[in-house]
């Protein structure tokens, strides 16, 4: 058995424990709580609201990454625009992800642009610092040779900024995920009328602890997906080179 | 820059570069009036101790910096540059890397097996530059500048980095791809060895504001052996205006 299944046997076993000994309806049991788990996900509510809630987060982090990765690339090579940048960016990220989410609700009302600019709001900022550390930390000797060998535009961004970037936008990536997740769950408890945070607010209202442990285990689970399917095998794939051995 | 319609490849007159100290904001004048002339096909060499200027000249010429003062008269011409660094990018194979270059100069990327075979490294083509020596890293690095068919060669410094042996024999192949095409030139080095070796006419540069101390012009068929009396004869000339 791996450490990461061990933890979970292990938590699993201590939450039943805590059931046990508390002995409330309050505490659910693991059986309890797998029951819920999955009813949601054979009678098809986690299905239909996950996909509501990932549509949302996927568009507010598209729009995040597109702005973060222009206003980071502008602020690495641009002292002004730095200067002007990193006020902006610093009070994004003071501002709690709670205050974004009940701002856009007031502004923007129950459609798809609440949760979407809430998603961008919150995680731009940590987004665009950490493509900008990037952009510094980009060896400007290699830009020295671009310049003499004379490299197009696009060659430069797909052959030397991207790729030494890549670091740097997945660790951005990873962490403005993060926000977002955290984000789309308030905006969707205060403001929406679908997707996993109104069933998370659905299952409080109704006193139902199960319910609410088994959205937030579905959710910690297409997280854990997103994080080790996708954005490892993505990170992997791009710093392959890293694994040739040095002579 | 404009164009030149003499035989002249590289003509600076006059120039000057000054660069504020950014912990004291002080000015430094390293360059001051300074000219140079490099004919087609010469190969000349800045010999200097550090601080002296040469690199900051040689960025002049490649267009990676702008003088303060004085005109520069270099066309437009396809460079080649060794630097003292291979500046490789890690993350494409050696071929790759040559490739891109190729490619930016609008030259049949074919031309990248050629001349990994020149420098001996047919067999690392498929490999990431992190599994070569620093002495073929700077092979690859010399042979993306050959493979653009470059009108002007920059080299800075180009084995300053490597131990002797491998310098060597770097020279050594910087001296048969010199014969097999005659290319101008500019050479920016510390080794006067390296340069009475390697040049077709020596300045050697001293003090800040960078002046010529002494220029040595070299009639000696390539390839050059650092035996030959006549070039030991030289380096120790060189040395000697160094001093």
């Amino acid at each position: 058995m791996g450490p990461a299944a061990l933890f979970v046997v292990l938590a699993a076993a201590a939450w039943q424990l805590m059931a046990v000994l508390v002995d409330s309806v309050l505490v659910p049991g693991v059986g309890d709580v797998a029951g819920e788990l999955v009813g949601i996900v054979v009678d098809g509510s986690f299905a239909q609201h996950l996909g509501i809630t990932v549509l949302r987060v996927a568009l507010g982090f598209a729009l995040a990454f597109v702005v973060a990765v222009a206003a980071g690339i502008a602020m690495g090579r641009n002292e002004f625009v730095r200067r002007f940048g990193e006020p902006a960016v610093l009070l994004g990220l003071t501002i709690p992800g709670l205050v974004w989410a009940l701002l856009c609700v007031i502004w923007f009302g129950v459609g798809l642009a609440n949760p979407v600019i809430a998603v961008a709001l919150s995680s731009a900022p940590a987004l665009a610092l950490t493509i900008y550390q990037g952009v510094r930390s980009v060896d400007p000797d290699l830009l020295e040779m671009a310049h003499v060998y004379r490299f197009s535009r696009t060659t430069r961004l797909r052959r030397l900024w991207l790729p030494a970037l890549a670091p740097s936008l997945f660790a951005g990536a990873r962490l403005g995920l993060s926000l977002g997740w955290k984000v789309i769950v308030l905006v969707e408890v205060f403001g929406m009328s679908s997707g996993v945070g109104y069933q998370l607010n659905n299952a409080f209202a109704e006193q139902n602890v199960a319910a609410v442990l088994a959205w937030t285990l579905l959710f910690a689970v297409v997280m854990a997906v997103l994080e080790y399917g996708v954005l490892q095998g993505l990170e992997r794939r791009a710093g392959r080179w890293r694994k040739a051995v040095i002579v | 820059m404009s164009e030149l319609a003499t035989t002249t490849a590289i003509r600076l007159d006059g120039v000057g570069k000054t660069f504020v100290d950014a912990r004291t904001g002080a000015p430094q004048t390293v360059l001051d009036g300074f000219s140079l002339t490099v004919d087609e096909g010469e190969l000349v060499a800045l010999v200097g101790a550090s601080g002296t200027g040469k690199t900051t000249l040689l960025h002049i010429v490649a267009g990676l910096s702008t003088p303060d003062r004085g005109t520069v008269e270099i066309g437009r011409p396809r460079l080649g540059v060794v630097f003292q660094q291979p500046r490789l990018l890690d993350w494409l194979p050696v071929r790759q890397n040559v490739v891109l270059a190729l490619e930016a100069a609008g030259l049949d990327p074919d031309a990248a097996d050629t001349v990994l075979e020149a420098v001996g490294l047919t067999r690392y083509a498929g490999s990431y530059p992190s599994v070569l020596s620093g002495g073929q890293r700077q092979r690859v690095a010399v042979a993306r500048a050959f493979a653009v068919e470059p009108d002007l060669v920059l080299l800075d410094e180009p084995f300053s980095a490597l131990d002797e042996l491998t310098a060597r024999k770097l020279r050594l192949l910087l001296q048969e791809l010199w014969m097999s095409r005659p290319r101008t030139g500019l050479l920016v080095t510390h080794n006067p060895l390296e340069a009475a070796l390697l040049a077709d006419r020596v300045l050697v540069l001293a003090g800040s504001p960078a002046r010529v101390a002494a220029e040595h012009r070299i009639e000696r068929e390539r390839p050059r052996s650092a035996e030959d009396p006549y070039l030991f004869d030289l380096h120790t000339r060189i040395v000697a205006a160094l001093a």
